[in-house]
C-alpha cells in the first residue's frame, strides 16, 4: 500500500464518513445508555429540594447558535419544573435570539402541560439588554429591569410578579447559556446576591465552569449536550409521566443527540489512530533503507 | 410538503456546509445573509424589549416622575456623535461613563466573585484525612506550579524550571479537557442542522415523493 498516498487523503473523505455518522443514527435510533456525572447529579437534587409553590428564575442566556446543545436542556429544565409545581419567571438576556428561544422553547414546553396558567403558574418577561447591569439592578428591583412581561402587560398586572420583586423572593436561578453570561450569574449574582444559581453552558465553555461549582459558587452543572442528556434521563426517571412527551417521534432531544455524538466520536478516534499508525510506519521506513 | 420557511432553512443550511467542499458564491452569499438579519434583528429587539418599555413608555405615561431617564437615553444618543466629525468628541464623554461604570462593576465582581472565591477554595487541608486529601495536593500542586510557570521575573531554570515544566503539564491537561469538551460542543452544533435537515426537511419531502 502507498503510504504516501494514505498520508495525502483528501480530507474530505473524513467529511463524508462524518456525515454519515451523523445522519444514520438520526434516522435508526440508538438509543445508547446515558450515565449520570456528579454535577447533573447535584443539579437534579437541588430542584428537588424545592417545593412546589417555589419560584425560580429561568435564563435564556443563549440564542439559534448554541440551541442544539442549550434547547434540550431548556425544556427539561422547565418540564422538571413544571412537573413538580415549581413556578417560572423566565426572562432572556443573550442579544442574538435570546427572546426567539425563550419563546419557542415555552410554547412548546407549556403546551405539553395543559392546566398552566399564564401568569399564575409561568411568565416570560423578555430580553434585556446590558446583561450585566441589568442581573445587578434585578436584585434591587425586578420590576424596573422589567416594567412590562414580553406581550407588554405591565407587570405590576401580572399575578405572579406581585410575590417577587428582587433575588430574595426567588429560590433559584437556572440558567442555559453560551458565552460569559452563564458565569456572571456565579461570579456576580450568586457572589455578590447569594442566589443559588444552577449553570447549562454549551461544552465550549463547560470546563471553565467546574472552578466555580467547586468553590460552591453554582449548586449544579449541565455540561454541553452530555450534561443535557443526563438530566433528560434524571427528569425522566423520577417523572415517567413524561415518556409521553420524550417518545414523541421527530422530536429532538440530547439522549438522541449523543447517539450521534458517540458515534461520531467513534470515527474521529479512528481516524486520529489509523493517522497515527500510517505516519509513525512511514518514519520508521526510511531509517531501515538507510 | 415543507413549508416555505424550511426550504429556506435548508437551502441556507446546504449553503453553509457546501463551504466544507470549498469556498463558493453560496456560501457568501448566506453568510451576507446571516450577518444582516443578525444586525437587523438585534436593532428590533433592542428598540422593541429595552428602549420602548425601559425609555420611550416611561417617559410618555408619566414623564415627571420618569425625566431623570432623559440621562441615560441623553448618553445613548451622545454616542452617535462620533459619526459628526465637528462633534465628535462628546461621544467621548458618554464613552467614559459607559467605561467607569463596566470598570466599577468589573472590579468588584473580579475580586468578589472570582479572586476571593477560587483562591479560599484553593486553600485546602494537607494533612492526611483520606483519598480525598491526594486530591486536595493534586489541587494546591497544580494551582501553585501553574502559577510559577507564569511567573516571568525569575528564569526558568532549576527548581523554578522543574516546578514550571510540572506546570505545563497540568496546562496540557486542562487543554486536553477543553479542547475534548469543544469537539463536542462543534458536533452538537452538527447534530442540531442535521437533525433539522433529515427530520424537518428531507423525511416530509421523501414522504411527499413516496
Amino acid at each position: 500500500m502507498n503510504l504516501e498516498r494514505i498520508m495525502q487523503i483528501d480530507r474530505r473523505i473524513v467529511y463524508l464518513f462524518v456525515a454519515a455518522g451523523t445522519i444514520l443514527p438520526i434516522v435508526f435510533v440508538i438509543g445508547l445508555p446515558v450515565s449520570i456525572t456528579p454535577p447533573v447529579q447535584m443539579a437534579f437534587d437541588r430542584m428537588e429540594d424545592l417545593d412546589p409553590g417555589d419560584v425560580i428564575m429561568v435564563s435564556f442566556d443563549y440564542g439559534p447558535s448554541s440551541a442544539p446543545e442549550n434547547a434540550p436542556m431548556a425544556d427539561a429544565a422547565l418540564r422538571h419544573c413544571f412537573s413538580k409545581g415549581i413556578r417560572v419567571i423566565v426572562i432572556a438576556l443573550y442579544p442574538l435570539g435570546g427572546l426567539s428561544e425563550a419563546v419557542n422553547e415555552l410554547n412548546k414546553v407549556v403546551a405539553e402541560f395543559p392546566d398552566l396558567e399564564y401568569g399564575v403558574d409561568y411568565v416570560n418577561l423578555g430580553y434585556k439588554d446590558g446583561a450585566q447591569a441589568a442581573m445587578r439592578k434585578m436584585n434591587e428591583n425586578i420590576h424596573e429591569v422589567f416594567p412590562t412581561d414580553v406581550r407588554g402587560t405591565p407587570i405590576s398586572e401580572i399575578p405572579l410578579m406581585r410575590e417577587v420583586r428582587t433575588y430574595a423572593d426567588l429560590e433559584l436561578c437556572f440558567s442555559l447559556a453560551t458565552g460569559i453570561i452563564g458565569e456572571w450569574w456565579a461570579n456576580l449574582v450568586n457572589a455578590q446576591f447569594g442566589l443559588p444559581v444552577i449553570v447549562g453552558p454549551t461544552a465550549v465553555s463547560a470546563p471553565k465552569y467546574y472552578a466555580y461549582l467547586e468553590a460552591k459558587q453554582m449548586a449544579g452543572l449541565l455540561g454541553g449536550l452530555k450534561g443535557a442528556s443526563e438530566y433528560e434521563r434524571l427528569v425522566l426517571d423520577k417523572y415517567p409521566d413524561l415518556e409521553r412527551v420524550y417518545a414523541t417521534p421527530g422530536l429532538y432531544t440530547a439522549t438522541k443527540g449523543m447517539d450521534v455524538q458517540s458515534i461520531v466520536h467513534l470515527i474521529m478516534i479512528a481516524f486520529i489512530l489509523f493517522g497515527n499508525v500510517v505516519y509513525f510506519t512511514g518514519k520508521r521506513r526510511p531509517r531501515k533503507a538507510a | 410538503m415543507p413549508s416555505l420557511g424550511t426550504w429556506l432553512a435548508a437551502f441556507f443550511t446546504l449553503c453553509m456546509l457546501s463551504f466544507l467542499y470549498k469556498d463558493n458564491p453560496f456560501f457568501r452569499i448566506a453568510e451576507s445573509f446571516f450577518a444582516g438579519l443578525s444586525l437587523g434583528y438585534y436593532i428590533g429587539i433592542v428598540a422593541n424589549q429595552t428602549l420602548k418599555p425601559n425609555l420611550v413608555l416611561p417617559l410618555a405615561d408619566n414623564f415627571s416622575a420618569n425625566w431623570h431617564l432623559l440621562f441615560a437615553g441623553g448618553l445613548g444618543v451622545m454616542l452617535y456623535f462620533r459619526y459628526i466629525k465637528r462633534v465628535a468628541w462628546v461621544s467621548r464623554w458618554a464613552l467614559a461613563v459607559y467605561v467607569g461604570y463596566y470598570v466599577g462593576v468589573n472590579m468588584m465582581q473580579k475580586l468578589h466573585g472570582e479572586v476571593l472565591p477560587q483562591v479560599g477554595d484553593t486553600m485546602l487541608s494537607l494533612s492526611w484525612s483520606g483519598i480525598g486529601t491526594l486530591w486536595n495536593v493534586v489541587m494546591v500542586v497544580g494551582v501553585l506550579s501553574v502559577l510559577i510557570y507564569f511567573y516571568f521575573s525569575a528564569e526558568h531554570k532549576g527548581a523554578v524550571g522543574g516546578i514550571s515544566r510540572v506546570g505545563i503539564w497540568f496546562l496540557m491537561v486542562s487543554f486536553g479537557a477543553a479542547f475534548g469538551y469543544t469537539v463536542m460542543g462543534r458536533i452538537s452544533l452538527l447534530i442540531g442542522r442535521m437533525v433539522f435537515l433529515v427530520n424537518e426537511w428531507a423525511r416530509p419531502l421523501i414522504g411527499l415523493i413516496t
